[in-house]
């Protein structure tokens, strides 16, 4: 009927505790809230730029366990408010720690992602201002054979002695001269299957093994090999099969953006 | 305690006579005394309030000596909330540090993904919730008044922000026909419902592959591969194109009224050139084809042959507070998608 002092005391107390477990409460909610915004630009953001599959809610939430992990909290008046919170904690805890895991399987696959953005030869090998000369194309005329011959790649005229840049980071696998009809010539490895070749030139600026960034001076564009004027050929091959280079860059810059791109590079650059 | 009072009264009733006589010493005789009801009642009172006096040092000696069980179980229950508080709090603790980390590792993501300063935590929650943007008011008297009053303004601001940027706009639809609202871009090509799908805005953007700043001519939103396109607004497809290079297999709409519109770099297309289309039309399906790094949609808007910035395009079904966080995040994004 009548609370002793010490009952009243008590129950004083656990007004207190259940003040600080619903400031305690607020902060979990909190974490729940910044964990949501978490989940959504990694799932949103991150996974659809890289093209990965979503987490499952399922996983995110942790199979195992449930009210009967907290077996031994039964049984008092506030039961539910501590169990409420504890498994609130163990939920924030399960879903943290899947979203640590998912972040590093994000950064490295957005390493990969940069990467082969990077080893893509998406540019072009020579500043604007050219013409394009005889496409990826059959040709009925060889201008030198006069025979009917496939071209391989693209050609570009460009006056004797400009300058040729990577395409994309890769590495130098064949560069000297080429008898068969590039004369002095480059080949990079971009990775990915891709290999451009650089045909024709009249200076080769490096060896072979040498590992290049893209907008890297590789030569000089010349008139060797079997040509009949001075050009550029530039090539790229999937996976051995030559395939049309003009599907590899954007005819959407102009001289100064290029000129503005090499430098941007260069100033990146280790090489040169 | 009321045994206690009762047995008082009994034992009094049997140690007390129940008649008193009192001495006369005129009369030499014994008369009777006679007890006014007062005196029965203070005398009474007076029993009364000593036993319950008695009672309760009784009581608390009993208590102090002894625990109720209601005692037992209160205490009980104080200990076990304590533990757990204090486990809770220890948790929260690790919790608050895991997630911080978690905050880090997704800005450092979004810098090397995006190549962009990450949006404030207060534009990624939404609105304008989170973090106490009046903390300086705090602490004097009134301040919470003028913090309503803060937070006012601050809602006024916004709307005059959201109203100048497209008063133009509705004004000049406004005195046009009804015909013409239907044939306008007016939506998002997706179906983005929390705005994060905006990765990329109108203007300068540094080109993923040449790294330097390119002007962007449209918006580009991210969506998984095969995310449906919509059409913007009723309208005629003039283009329809397949390229390995560029804007990949795009989709152009003339709207009329000066108006057309480019969805690029498609996996799928879902119309043919000279169809009428209407609004909402599924036209095609996001892909990564064309100059392209990543899968996502590239929409252009054009008036009268001109580029124009697609953001101010989207009042069909945004509120004014999700277009002002579209326009802040159109903003902030630092690299385009090709």
């Amino acid at each position: 009927m009548f609370g002793s002092p010490k009952e009243k005391m008590l129950t004083q107390q656990i007004e207190n505790l259940k003040l600080q477990y619903s400031l305690i409460g607020r902060q979990l909610d909190h974490s729940v809230e910044s964990l949501g915004s978490l989940k959504l630009s990694d799932e949103i953001r991150y996974r659809t730029i890289l093209d990965m599959d979503s987490v499952p809610e399922s996983y995110r939430r942790g199979g195992y366990g449930g009210i009967d992990r907290f077996k031994d909290l039964t049984g008092y008046t506030n039961s539910g408010l501590i169990i409420s919170y504890r498994s609130k904690i163990e939920e924030i805890k399960t879903r943290s720690t899947v979203q640590k895991e998912s972040f590093k399987s994000i950064a490295e696959r957005s390493a990969d992602w940069k990467r082969d953005k990077d080893h893509s030869p998406a540019i072009s090998p020579v500043n604007v201002k050219y013409r394009l000369g005889d496409p990826f194309k059959f040709r009925e005329v060889h201008p030198v054979y006069g025979t009917p011959r496939m071209h391989f790649g693209q050609d570009i005229e460009v006056p004797y002695g400009t300058e040729v840049y990577a395409t994309g980071d890769g590495i130098i696998i064949e560069s000297g001269y080429n008898s068969g009809g590039f004369g002095n010539y480059i080949k990079i490895d971009h990775g990915n299957g891709l290999q451009s070749l650089y045909g024709h030139l009249s200076s080769i600026k490096v060896v072979k093994g040498l590992n290049v960034k893209r907008c890297d001076l590789i030569g000089l564009s010349g008139n060797t090999g079997t040509s009949t004027g001075a050009h550029l050929h530039y090539q790229i091959e999937q996976f051995g099969k030559p395939t049309n280079p003009i599907n590899f860059f954007n005819n959407d810059m102009t001289q100064e953006e290029f000129s503005e791109m090499i430098q941007a590079f260069g100033s990146k650059s280790k090489f040169r | 305690m009321l045994i206690s009072f009762f047995f008082r009264i009994d034992y009094l009733c049997h140690i007390m006579p129940r008649t008193k006589y009192k001495f006369n010493p005129d009369s030499l005789s014994f008369d009777r005394v006679k007890l006014g009801v007062r005196t029965l009642f203070f005398r009474f009172l007076a029993y009364f309030i000593g036993s319950v006096i008695i009672a309760i040092i009784y009581w608390a000696i009993f208590a102090g000596f002894f625990e109720s069980p209601k005692e037992k179980a209160l205490e009980r229950e104080v200990e076990q909330m304590t533990i757990q508080y204090n486990l809770i709090h220890r948790e929260m603790a690790d919790v608050e540090n895991v997630l911080e980390d978690l905050q880090k590792t997704d800005d450092n993501l979004y810098r090397t993904i995006f190549e962009a300063e990450p949006i404030p935590s207060t534009l990624r929650d939404g609105g304008s919730g989170g973090i106490n943007r009046y903390n300086a008011l705090e602490g004097y008297s009134n301040s919470s008044l003028v913090i309503e009053t803060a937070n006012r303004l601050d809602k006024i601001r916004k709307r005059i922000y959201v109203q100048s940027k497209s008063f133009d706009d509705l004004i000049d639809l406004a005195k046009r026909k009804e015909e013409m609202l239907k044939c306008v871009p007016a939506i998002l090509p997706i179906s983005n419902k929390d705005l994060t799908r905006v990765a990329s805005g109108f203007g300068l953007r540094i080109h993923p592959y040449y790294k330097i700043s390119k002007f962007h001519s449209g918006m580009d939103f991210t969506a998984p591969l095969g995310t449906k396109v919509y059409a913007t607004g009723n309208g005629v497809v003039i283009g329809k194109m397949s390229s390995l290079r560029g804007y990949g297999n795009n989709i152009i709409i003339d709207h009329g009224f000066g108006y057309v519109s480019l969805y690029a770099h498609l996996s799928e297309f879902n119309v043919r050139v000279g169809q009428k289309v209407q609004r909402g039309d599924v036209i095609g399906f996001v892909g990564s084809t064309g100059m392209s790094v990543a899968n996502h949609l590239h929409y252009e808007i054009e008036l009268n042959g001109v580029k124009i910035d697609p953001v101010n395009y989207y009042f069909e079904n945004l509120t004014s507070e999700e277009y002002i966080r579209m326009i802040e995040v159109a903003a902030k994004t630092g690299q385009s998608f090709d």
